[in-house]
């Protein structure tokens, strides 16, 4: 499964936010999508999952666009948002059980992967409570477990680790490196980079509506010799010259 | 998906079921009927002035007309995490939403069919009307609503370039209404319901061309939420709705006013009742707004009898709504470590509403005098009645309406 982001311009209102973003995801690739606050990151993806209407440019799952097929388009991903979002009034079970109807999932399958997943996540005990009162990074499990429910091929994570404990973080990752060797594509935003360092592909680094450089960890290290050799380090001397230019 | 809608439409029902069970309350069904009956006594007697041919009629009956199209939005039930999990079913969204279609339709079509027939002794006294027209006046309003609400669903979908669909949004719900209106009051209700039945073909043919674009959650989400929030602000005029959760302001205004409260172990609940009523938007927006909608009536609204029951049926509401204020900071745990006695917490309160109450009063008051400057009885009835209603619903009223509210919350 390849994601395609072409010349995109786009944002919430009149004002584009995004200024001719272009990167793709390739099959079995995991990229990182890493960015200061403000520089994009959660806009690309509302774009990515068809919130917002591009104001110019294409985006393509394995080669179609939202206009052309939406039945095509939207089947194919499972997206994990930022801030945990769930039902007020249904229970965990419920959620999952909504996940399967969504995706129409075989109902005896879908429950063996759920109890490995609650089970991996230590939610096995709570299919009878409601998660809108749990905290938050409990609630981020439930829409973890819900996203890996799904035999989805294209993974959109926006920032996943934050009030997960590391146990959690740990889990998440491993997860996703099983999807991956499946051959599911990935687009992770993230912050916490020496994890995105390890376990990323690729990194796209945004800075204020634009890509400033994409690459392997190797590839910028080439580019920027003297930034270190970590990505933090590569990262902290990009931000700080955009912050000047 | 259409289990999926089957299953919040009844959901949704039994919500509201029960905050009507709680709006319909006895008192108020009470003065609801006497509302209606003076309001219908009024209606009848201003009918009796009215004959064939008065010029300003047709326009009256198109304006209310116009108003009333505008009454009704559609219902998609939707909720915030939908563009989460129905992310996959989008294409199917359409059964779903067909079903919120219908489900606004019947509720839509209902208000036109009450608006009809509250304006029918009008325009049958007004104009020459025959029976067949009638009937084909109500057939257009249906279907001036139908298209109306058509042109709600199109926004769900995503069409381009925007302002277009802003523009054909205007001719939908206004241009194409006015005009179908003005053709049947000037020339011709079957001119009139030629042009309808158009729209309506039209209308739906071009379902088709955007029922397989993708959704524009957020507007359909946006839209729903504030159709909702609309919803439970009129449920907010008469009880305690934990949908809306209030917002606060500062109003350094009214300072001079809040500094003056005494500050002595007495006065504890009376400065959290004042300072909390004065910055909850929810509390003095409901206040504001029914003294404002109250006011007004009373300016417009000339009679005997009728300002009198209004200045009544307002105090009454007003009042009403802030009753459950009292229990307001029993979920903060500094009121419960205070060394006061909740004695005082009752005497408080009823100060505070004495305040509220009487406020409203002087200005009914000032409104009626205005206006029936001449009708001596009427100006007294509303201040003896005023007087006597605020003794007997702070002091008798309020008391065991609070009881009962501390009992079912023991």
């Amino acid at each position: 499964m390849t994601l395609e982001v072409s010349n995109l311009v786009g944002g919430y209102s009149q004002v584009p936010v995004l200024k001719d973003v272009s990167f793709d995801v390739k099959d079995g690739e995991l990229v990182g999508l890493i960015g200061l606050n403000g520089a994009g990151k959660s806009t690309t993806i509302n774009h990515i999952i068809g919130l917002l209407t591009p104001f110019k440019g294409t985006i393509k799952i394995n080669g179609t666009t939202l206009d052309q097929d939406v039945k095509q388009y939207k089947q194919q991903i499972a997206y994990i948002p930022e801030a945990p979002i769930v039902y007020k009034e249904l229970t965990l079970k419920e959620h999952l059980e909504m996940t399967m109807l969504a995706y129409n999932l075989d109902h005896d399958q879908a429950w063996q992967r759920a109890r490995k997943l609650l089970k991996l996540f230590r939610l096995d005990n709570k299919l009878d409570w409601f998660p809108d009162n749990f905290s938050k990074g409990m609630r981020q499990k439930v829409m973890i477990v819900c996203a890996f429910l799904t035999n989805a091929k294209l993974f959109i994570i926006d920032e996943p680790f934050l009030g997960l404990d590391p146990l959690a973080v740990n889990d998440l990752l491993n997860l996703i490196s099983n999807r991956k060797k499946q051959g599911a594509s990935i687009l992770m935003s993230t912050h916490v980079l020496d994890t995105a360092q390890r376990y990323c592909d690729r990194f796209v680094l945004l800075h204020d509506g634009q890509v400033r450089t994409e690459g392997t960890i190797e590839q910028l290290r080439q580019l920027f010799p003297d930034a270190g050799d970590s990505l933090n380090d590569i990262y902290l001397t990009l931000a700080r010259e955009g912050g000047q230019s | 998906m259409k289990q999926l809608f089957k299953r919040r439409l009844v959901n949704h029902l039994k919500e509201m079921m029960s905050y009507l069970r709680l709006v319909f309350n006895d008192y108020f069904v009470l003065a609801l009927l006497f509302m209606i009956g003076g309001l219908g006594y009024y209606y009848s007697n201003a009918l009796k002035q009215l004959h064939v041919g008065v010029w300003w009629a047709p326009l009256v009956s198109i304006g209310i007309h116009l108003v009333g199209l505008q009454l009704g939005r559609m219902a998609t039930l939707v909720q915030d995490p939908d563009y989460v999990f129905l992310l996959p079913k989008e294409f199917e969204m359409i059964d779903y939403l067909k079903r919120g279609f219908n489900y606004s339709l019947i509720l839509a079509w209902f208000i036109q069919i009450l608006i009809w027939f509250v304006m029918l002794p009008f325009i049958q006294i007004t104009t020459r009307i025959d029976s067949l027209e009638m009937v084909m006046l109500l057939l257009i309003l249906l279907g001036l609503k139908a298209t109306w609400l058509n042109a709600e669903f199109a926004r769900k979908y995503r069409l381009r370039p925007n302002w277009r669909l802003g523009y054909q949004r205007l001719i939908w719900r206004f241009i194409i209404p006015l005009l179908a209106l003005t053709i049947a009051a000037y020339f011709s209700y079957v001119a009139a319901l030629l042009l309808v039945a158009a729209a309506v073909v039209a209308s739906w043919v071009g379902r088709r061309s955007w029922s397989n674009r993708s959704v524009d959650w957020q507007t359909m989400i946006n839209d729903e939420n504030s159709r909702m929030h609309t919803v439970y602000q009129f449920f907010n005029l008469f009880t305690d709705v934990p949908a809306i959760s209030g917002s606060v302001k500062r109003r350094r205004y009214l300072d001079t006013l809040l500094g003056r409260i005494k500050l002595i172990p007495d006065n504890t609940y009376l400065y959290l009742y004042a300072h909390g009523i004065a910055r909850d938007n929810e509390m003095s927006g409901l206040y504001v707004r029914l003294m404002v909608i109250g006011t007004l009536l009373l300016v417009f609204i000339k009679g005997e009898a009728l300002p009198i029951v209004l200045c009544l049926l307002f105090v009454y509401l007003i009042g009403f709504q802030m009753i459950p204020f009292y229990f307001h900071f029993d979920d903060n745990a500094f009121v419960h470590i205070y060394p006061v006695t909740h004695q005082f917490q009752l005497k408080n309160f009823q100060r505070v509403l004495l305040w509220l109450l009487s406020i409203v009063a002087i200005i009914f008051g000032i409104a009626v005098i205005a206006v029936n400057a001449n009708n001596l009885m009427t100006i007294l009835g509303v201040i003896i009645g005023e007087a006597v209603e605020i003794w007997a619903f702070i002091y008798l009223y309020v008391p065991r309406r609070i009881a009962r509210g501390q009992r079912s919350r023991d």
